[in-house]
């Protein structure tokens, strides 16, 4: 058998996921379907959501308690989170009011935002959870599957 | 600042950095444009006619050089947490020196005497060592959590061999060295540039981003880790067989020559077949930026297969590539950071019940796709102006419009943002 994800390997791969589920939304011009685009988006956001429940509810706060130098990136990812609420909230509101242009630009901004937050996470944060959570962070990591 | 154990997570450096450096490179592109408008039948005759030699500088000191700076400067704290150490006189000086550099580079090489080539050469060697310095430190600090850009040090190094022999080649042609061989030392000046630099650049950070702004499966893991190493012990192997015999030198430097043509190649294929089978795939500005760019990479690779002209295989690389890519990167690049910036002034300002412009509102889609056809084009006609010279005129206006039209795009998405800021700051002060 092999042995259980790490967190990095977990949470990365949750991360692919969302990425594609904001890439399956397609506009086709006039013949978008729009309560299609409302669906999709709605799902793309609770994935969303999971992943940061996930993060900040589940991981974090044991992370800070191991490793309290981990407070301050831990701290600067919720913000992100929040940065990256606001912008999920205009995606929708865009879908909503079927307005083809700016859920286009606003789909590709948070794109690039969610890029930019996504590589420090993979880059810098998740590798130190697995070290300072050692073999606790694969209990964790499997928890991400049992949230709603 | 958030700074714990070295680990730093602080935002990306002050906007005006980097934009300083985007906003002025293309200026170079448009005056290499100039120059293929003025001279192109001498340009694109020889890669030896001094206007060709300023062209291609204009465009890699001056263009390449500061996009590279620029995005790496922004790049570097997002990708490994390490920030460039002093930051601000690292990027205004970069700036200024490269801007001299390349300036007096094109006018020594154009025949405006010795001293512009040597405070040329000078300025954009120092430029492109303060850079280097900083981003190799910057790597160094971060190296025990390095995931993120394990290959980035080899196209900095290879940017340092590419610096030293243009040294070496400016003080054999001021006549204070003697340089047997000179045109050895020539290729290999330009083959460690534009293999080495730029295309060991463009294959780290791609390997790096198409995955994640296309939504692409991975590079196959030998690419990842590998190409870029080996490709960098074919240059160094390629400078080695330079100093050996003919008999034994030129079988060992074709070989290695196929070796890279392979690498480079597979490198463009792969990300072909990545990109068509993205989840991502809404084609725009900077998507059909990076199929042209590998078109002409793999148009470069059989042009060499079948021994074609190095005029024909610089004009694919430098132009098709080397001014493209970071041509379709500018494009995404300069609208998310000032959308980044206004978006942490709305939230340090509580000011939610304000909209700021996305991304498309800050550069239009329209403007960047006009943009890319403006580059096609220009890469079309300076092609056949390599049969009828005429035709090479009218690419060097259209890539000199290119540039002053990414300009006009740049200039208007940071006026944009600009705007926006005011609005946020002036409404919250006056509301309280």
């Amino acid at each position: 058998m092999s042995d259980p994800a790490t967190i990095t390997e977990t949470l990365t791969k949750d991360h692919r996921d969302c990425d594609r589920l904001l890439s399956a939304v397609s506009l086709q011009g006039r013949k978008t379907d729009w309560p299609r685009v409302v669906r999709e988006t709605e799902a793309f956001r609770a994935a969303m959501e999971r992943h940061f429940r996930f993060e900040e509810e589940v991981l974090f706060p044991p992370l800070e308690q191991v490793a309290p130098l981990a407070a301050g990136p831990t701290e600067m990812m919720r913000q992100h989170h929040g940065q990256i609420r606001v912008l999920l909230d205009d995606l929708a509101a865009a879908a909503a009011a079927a307005e083809a242009a700016d859920y286009v630009g606003i789909s590709e901004t948070l794109h690039f935002l969610i890029q930019q937050h996504n590589a420090k996470e993979e880059g810098i944060l998740y590798p130190l959870a697995d070290r300072a959570l050692a073999g606790q962070g694969a209990d964790l990591a499997a928890r991400l599957a049992e949230m709603d | 600042m958030i700074a714990t154990d070295g680990l730093s997570l602080e935002q990306a450096p002050p906007l005006d950095l980097p934009l300083r450096l985007f906003l002025t490179a293309p200026l170079f592109a448009a005056a290499a444009g100039v120059l293929l408008l003025w001279q192109a039948d001498v340009v694109l005759a020889t890669r030896w006619s001094p206007a060709a030699l300023a062209a291609t500088h204009l465009l890699t000191v001056g263009f390449l050089g500061m996009v590279m700076v620029g995005a790496s400067l922004q790049m570097l704290p997002v990708l490994v947490g390490a920030p460039v150490p002093a930051v601000r006189p690292v990027a205004g000086a970069v700036h200024m020196l490269l801007g001299i550099g390349a300036t007096g580079l094109a006018a020594g090489l154009l025949g405006g005497g010795p001293w512009p080539l040597a405070i040329g050469a000078a300025t954009a060697a120092l430029g492109f060592g303060i850079a280097a310095l900083g981003l190799l430190l910057a790597l160094w600090r971060a190296r025990r959590r390095g995931t993120g850009l394990r290959g980035f040090p080899l196209p900095m190094l290879a940017l340092m061999v590419a610096v030293a022999l243009g040294a070496m080649l400016t003080l054999a042609l001021l006549g204070w060295l003697v340089l047997p061989r000179l045109l050895d030392w020539v290729n290999l000046h330009a083959a460690w540039g534009l293999f080495g630099w730029v295309g060991l650049l463009v294959l780290t950070v791609g390997v790096q981003v198409v995955p994640l702004f296309h939504v692409t499966p991975a590079y196959p893991v030998w690419v990842v880790r590998r190409l870029g190493p080996l490709l960098f012990l074919a240059l160094l192997g390629l400078t080695l067989a330079a100093l050996l015999p003919d008999s034994a030198g030129i079988p060992i430097a074709q070989l290695l020559g196929a070796l890279l043509a392979a690498g480079f190649g597979a490198f463009a294929v792969l990300t072909l077949w990545l990109q068509a089978h993205g989840a991502r795939a809404r084609i725009d500005a900077t998507l059909l930026h990076w199929w042209l760019a590998m078109a002409a990479l793999l148009g470069a690779v059989g042009c060499w297969a079948l021994g074609g002209s190095t005029e024909l295989m610089g004009l694919l690389l430098l132009v098709g590539v080397g001014v493209g890519l970071p041509s379709g990167m500018l494009l995404k690049i300069v609208p998310f950071l000032c959308w980044f910036h206004l978006q942490s002034r709305q939230v340090a300002l509580g000011r939610f019940d304000l909209r700021i412009p996305h991304m498309h509102r800050l550069l239009p889609e329209r403007g960047a796709r006009a943009q890319l056809a403006l580059h096609a084009a220009a890469l079309v006609f300076l092609l056949a102006g390599l049969l009828q010279p005429v035709f090479g005129r009218v690419g060097g206006a259209l890539l000199a419009l290119a540039a002053l039209w990414l300009l006009a795009l740049l200039v208007g998405s940071a006026s944009r943002y600009r705007a926006a800021k005011r609005t946020l700051e002036t409404t919250s002060a006056g509301t309280g």
